[in-house]
């Protein structure tokens, strides 16, 4: 669906950004990156959704009409001219615009009776709800999700995390999940690539081998937890035995 | 006891927020109030002093006087014909002012090389106060309503323009990018983000834009008219009546005052979006 190979983006002479990325992804996969902060994980979607082109190496997307790609930002980036219900229609066509269909997402992530309130009047999380239901609306064959559910509570968060599983369950969409919560990316992600470094660059590879639906902390979760746990300490070892 | 303080506590902030309707227009009553105190003392001292001799009449005819110009104004009939010219001069100006600093200010804004190409020279044109223009224009298009209505024109299109393009290269990039995720066309990018994010500062434009169409009509009036407000302050000045000369100055800061309001209305109603001080509540 997704290939990728030796993806390089670099700002400051080499010094942050990402490089030496490679990535084939498969269609319906879902995939995580985990990763410490500034290690170019928000750039690295920002270069696969297209809107940053000044990349090297290829990006080649299989049977890809341009609008298969669905990306949430880190942040909620709400239009704050357009009420709630505005805002998740944002993406459609002229004609669905105006329709109903906003409903249903709506009451998807847990806002029915806010259509019509303005982004001023929204908190960070019901913000982040609405930019999740506006990159869901167009349902894109591959979604880039750029730490989606970071402003919730636990609660919300696992309700969340179930409806986009059930979106790919229905769909089968592709998903890149960036995220700090291990958790998450167990419960979610096929595959989990961890990286590392400024520039960043993937570090560990990690596989769950587990059908979906999972059981949130089950044995071999907490298994694949405590690897992963150990690769990140292992990263700040080395980091430290640097200095 | 405590809890007892605590719950007066919070009701009471709660309050406001409950009355803010009946509560909000008893405040802007008060603040009518309290702002009319001192305006009105000045007129009746004004009054008495006029009355008693203190000022010479034929220099300052008392506020009643005045409103018996304007009266009688309205009772002829020129009043209605004074205003509308004047009016008119002003809408045009404004409306052909504001129309090219939208064109012109979308492209400057938007195209770098527009803006490289066209700034510039705009910049150096608006560095000329716009009264100098005055003669020029009379010299090309003679005394009549063109050479007013262009130079209102120009007084308008400036502040309007500098502050379209100000707000279409203020838009912020991460909106924009939302609008390349799902492919916008230049033009449903400029249409569906560009425009309403420089919605606001275009308004402050308009506002302030309107503000010097009110001055530049003064001195296109001034520099000769057969009607208008401006003309009445012409005419007071060569017959020796204030009366008139004041009354006129009335009907500007009044007729000012209402546009202006209108534009602040226009701009409440499409900015409700906005987190503003204003908007709180
Ligand atoms: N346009 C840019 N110009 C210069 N430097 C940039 C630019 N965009 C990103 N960077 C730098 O690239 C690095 C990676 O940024 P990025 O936003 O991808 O981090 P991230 O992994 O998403 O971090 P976080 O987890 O905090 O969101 C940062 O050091 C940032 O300063
Ligand atoms: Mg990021």
């Amino acid at each position: 669906m997704l290939n990728v190979s030796r993806l390089k983006r670099t700002f400051n002479h080499d010094t942050a950004g990402f490089q030496d990325i490679n990535l084939s992804v498969k269609e319906g996969e879902i995939i995580g990156v985990l990763g410490t902060s500034g290690c170019g994980k928000s750039t690295l979607l920002r270069v696969l959704s297209g809107l940053d082109q000044q990349y090297e190496g290829t990006i080649s997307i299989e049977n890809g009409s341009n609008n298969q790609i669905g990306m949430m930002f880190q942040e909620p980036r709400l239009l704050p001219w357009l009420s709630v219900k505005k805002n998740i229609s944002f993406g459609l066509e002229k004609e669905e615009r105006n329709t109903e269909k906003y409903k249903t997402y709506l009451d998807l992530v847990g806002l029915t009776g806010f259509e019509n309130h303005y982004p001023k009047d929204l908190s960070g999380g019901m913000a982040q709800r609405t930019a999740i239901a506006r990159a869901l609306i167009t349902e894109p064959e591959i979604l880039l999700l750029d730490e989606p559910f970071s402003a919730l509570d636990a609660f919300t968060k696992m309700q969340l995390q179930d409806l986009l599983l059930s979106i790919w369950q229905k769909k089968k969409t592709t998903m890149i999940l960036i995220t700090h919560d291990i958790d998450e990316a167990l419960y979610l992600c096929d595959r989990i690539f961890v990286l590392k470094g400024q520039p960043g660059e993937v570090y560990s590879e990690v596989s769950i081998e587990k059908q979906r639906p999972r059981t949130r902390g089950d044995g071999y979760l907490s298994k694949q937890k405590a690897h992963i746990l150990h690769l990140l300490n292992v990263e700040k070892k080395a980091a430290g035995e640097h200095q | 006891m405590i809890s007892e303080t605590h719950k007066w506590k919070v009701a009471q902030r709660a309050s406001p927020q409950k009355l803010s309707t009946s509560k909000g227009i008893f405040q802007l009553g008060r603040g009518i109030l309290i702002g009319s105190i001192l305006p009105i003392i000045l007129l009746i001292a004004w009054e008495i002093a006029a009355r008693t001799g203190l000022l010479a009449a034929h220099l300052l005819p008392a506020p009643t006087i005045i409103l018996e110009k304007i009266i009688s104004m309205y009772q002829d009939g020129s009043l209605f014909g004074h205003i509308s010219v004047t009016l008119t001069r002003v809408f045009l100006g404004f409306a052909i002012g504001t129309g090219a600093a939208v064109v012109i200010g979308a492209i400057v804004g938007y195209a770098k090389t527009a803006e490289r190409l066209l700034d510039p020279l705009f910049q150096a044109i608006r560095s000329i106060p716009s009264l100098a223009w005055v003669p020029l224009f009379i010299l090309w298009m003679g005394i009549g309503e063109p050479s007013k209505i262009s130079l209102i024109a120009v007084g308008v299109f400036f502040p309007v323009y500098l502050n379209i393009v100000a707000g279409i290269q203020g838009v912020d990039r991460k909106l924009i990018e939302v609008g390349r995720i799902y492919h916008l066309t230049p033009y449903q990018l400029t249409k569906r983000i560009i425009l309403p994010a420089a919605l606001p500062s275009f308004i402050t434009g308009m506002r302030s834009g309107l503000g010097l169409g009110w001055m530049f009509v003064v001195a296109a009036e001034l520099m000769g008219a057969s009607e208008g407000l401006g003309y009445l302050l012409v005419v007071g000045q060569n017959t020796y009546s204030p009366d008139t000369v004041i009354a006129s100055i009335l009907l500007f800061a009044v007729l000012g005052k209402i546009t202006d309001a209108v534009l602040k209305w226009v701009e409440h109603r499409s900015l409700k979006w906005q987190d503003s001080m204003t908007n709180q509540g």
